[in-house]
């Protein structure tokens, strides 16, 4: 499996599945500590990416002209 | 000179010319429903009126299953086919509707089926073509009416759901002869706006308010838009052909709102709960071999050369002690037997008979004299006793039996 490790390029729902794969791999038996180490790592940084990419900022409703101009609606 | 006719003659006589025209037998007429009577008996009374006059008509209940399809109303324009016949106990001619249909909506109903089946040929509305909708979307085109409950529902729905998503409205014309040019041109001017899904819709309205979204230009412009486009057109039980083209269809515009915009505090939350599964999983590891490690430790400490090191001291140190143990014993006996062999000797010592009254005599080179033969007259002899030496000569010599 090709790792991607820049976790910038993945959307949320990607960065989802690639958690669900490194709790997949934590669960299994024959992991070696180290190992375990790693993916709950790169787990970590994954749900970080996730949260660090919501634009955690209100939005105003924009009304796109024929033209391309955008004003605010309302 | 006139004959005179029953009334009954008459209007038999009118009904038979009515019967007889070709026209009357089979006719499509269209006008404006009023005075409209659901009888008890489920017959249909009702008159058909325009600007130039009124024609009554009945529908009856034998015909009603297949020729009617909605509840008929005041003022509804309408298209009746049928036969006008003459009902004689009133003199009077009337409209047999077999069918019903509302005025304009037959003609939209076959363009509608006409243009359906035609896109549905060219594949147009199969699953394959159909974009998937991305799930956690920054920014939400919408091609709606500025005004209306439509806009608001889907700006009120996806602000609530996600205050962070950027939607951008392109205020559209939604009804009338403009609207098909107005919401292509709003699907295309979003699409270059990149954003991540797009609703295109309107609030419920007649099949004639709803008609834009029938047309050929519209489904082409959705079907070619390379943004998912979720479709939201009038109320549930309305399926327009963009319905049919769209990525995913909504049964209204909230609806498709709650489609396309995810639930922040959902978001969140799975990220707060996948942080505590891998917290978790690594605890569940950590301890799980922590366990294993105290196991395996027991299990070396068992077999490690240390454990055997100490087995075999043990058994050297036995060893050691019955070794010690026999070799006392041993050297026990010895010296007892030293002691007797001391006693012995002790008795058989010259000293021992020398101290009895025994002497011991030599010659002069010191050899021991013991028979007689060894010493002549004039020899000279050492006799050893008890205390010392006697120097003494040989007078004579003589034999045991001699004497």
């Amino acid at each position: 499996m090709a790792k991607k490790s820049e976790a910038k390029e993945l959307t949320i729902e990607e960065a989802f599945d690639a958690v669900d794969e490194k709790i997949k791999a934590l669960e299994s038996e024959d992991v070696s500590l180290e190992d375990s180490f790693n993916l709950f790592k790169e787990g970590m940084d994954l749900l970080k990416h996730c949260n660090d990419s919501i634009d955690k900022v209100e939005k105003k409703v924009q009304k796109i002209m024929e033209d391309g101009r955008m004003e605010d609606f309302e | 000179m006139h004959n005179v006719y029953t009334v009954g003659q008459i209007n038999n006589y009118i009904k038979n010319m009515f019967r007889q025209d070709f026209l009357l037998s089979s006719l499509t007429v269209k006008g404006e429903i009023s005075n409209c009577k659901y009888h008890s008996s489920g017959h249909i009374y009702f008159t058909l009126k325009d600007g130039a006059g009124a024609i009554a008509c009945v529908m009856f209940r034998g015909s009603r299953e297949r020729g009617l399809k909605f509840q008929l109303q005041e003022g509804q324009q309408v298209q009746v086919t049928g036969s006008v016949d003459v009902y004689e106990r009133d003199g009077k001619y009337q409209l047999y509707a077999s069918s019903i249909v509302l005025d304009g909506a037959g003609a939209l109903f076959e363009r509608y089926e006409k243009l359906k089946k035609e896109l549905e040929e060219r594949g147009m509305f199969a699953p394959e073509y159909k974009q998937e909708i991305p799930k956690y979307i920054r920014t939400l085109g919408v091609v709606t009416a500025p005004t209306g409950a439509a806009v608001r529902d889907i700006i009120n729905i996806a602000t609530r759901r996600n205050p962070y998503v950027q939607i951008i409205l392109y205020p559209a014309i939604v009804q009338g002869d403009e609207a098909k040019a107005s919401i292509v041109k709003g699907i295309r001017t979003l699409s270059e706006q990149n954003v991540d899904v797009i609703i295109v819709g309107r609030g419920g309205g007649s099949i004639e308010d709803l008609w834009a979204f029938n047309e050929e230009v519209v489904a082409e412009a959705i079907f070619n838009c390379p943004v998912p486009i979720i479709s939201a057109v009038g109320h549930e039980t309305d399926t327009t052909i963009a319905d049919y083209v769209a990525d995913l269809r909504a049964p209204t515009p909230s609806a498709a709102a709650e489609l396309a915009v995810y639930e922040m505090d959902l978001l969140l939350q799975d990220i707060n709960d996948y942080q505590n599964i891998l917290c978790r999983r690594i605890e569940e590891k950590i301890s799980k071999l922590k366990i294993k490690s105290a196991n395996d430790r027991r299990l070396l400490e068992h077999l490690s050369p240390q454990a055997r090191i100490r087995e075999k001291k043990m058994r050297a140190a036995a060893s050691y002690e019955k070794l010690e143990m026999l070799m006392l014993d041993k050297i026990k006996g010895k010296r007892h037997q030293l002691d007797v062999d001391i006693q012995r000797l002790k008795a058989l010592s010259p000293l021992e008979k020398l101290n009895s009254g025994f002497s011991y005599v030599s010659d002069e080179n010191g050899k021991n004299i013991r028979k007689i033969e060894q010493v002549k007259e004039g020899d000279k002899l050492d006799i050893y006793v008890s205390d010392g030496i006697i120097q003494s000569v040989c007078l004579g010599t003589s034999g045991r039996n001699e004497r």
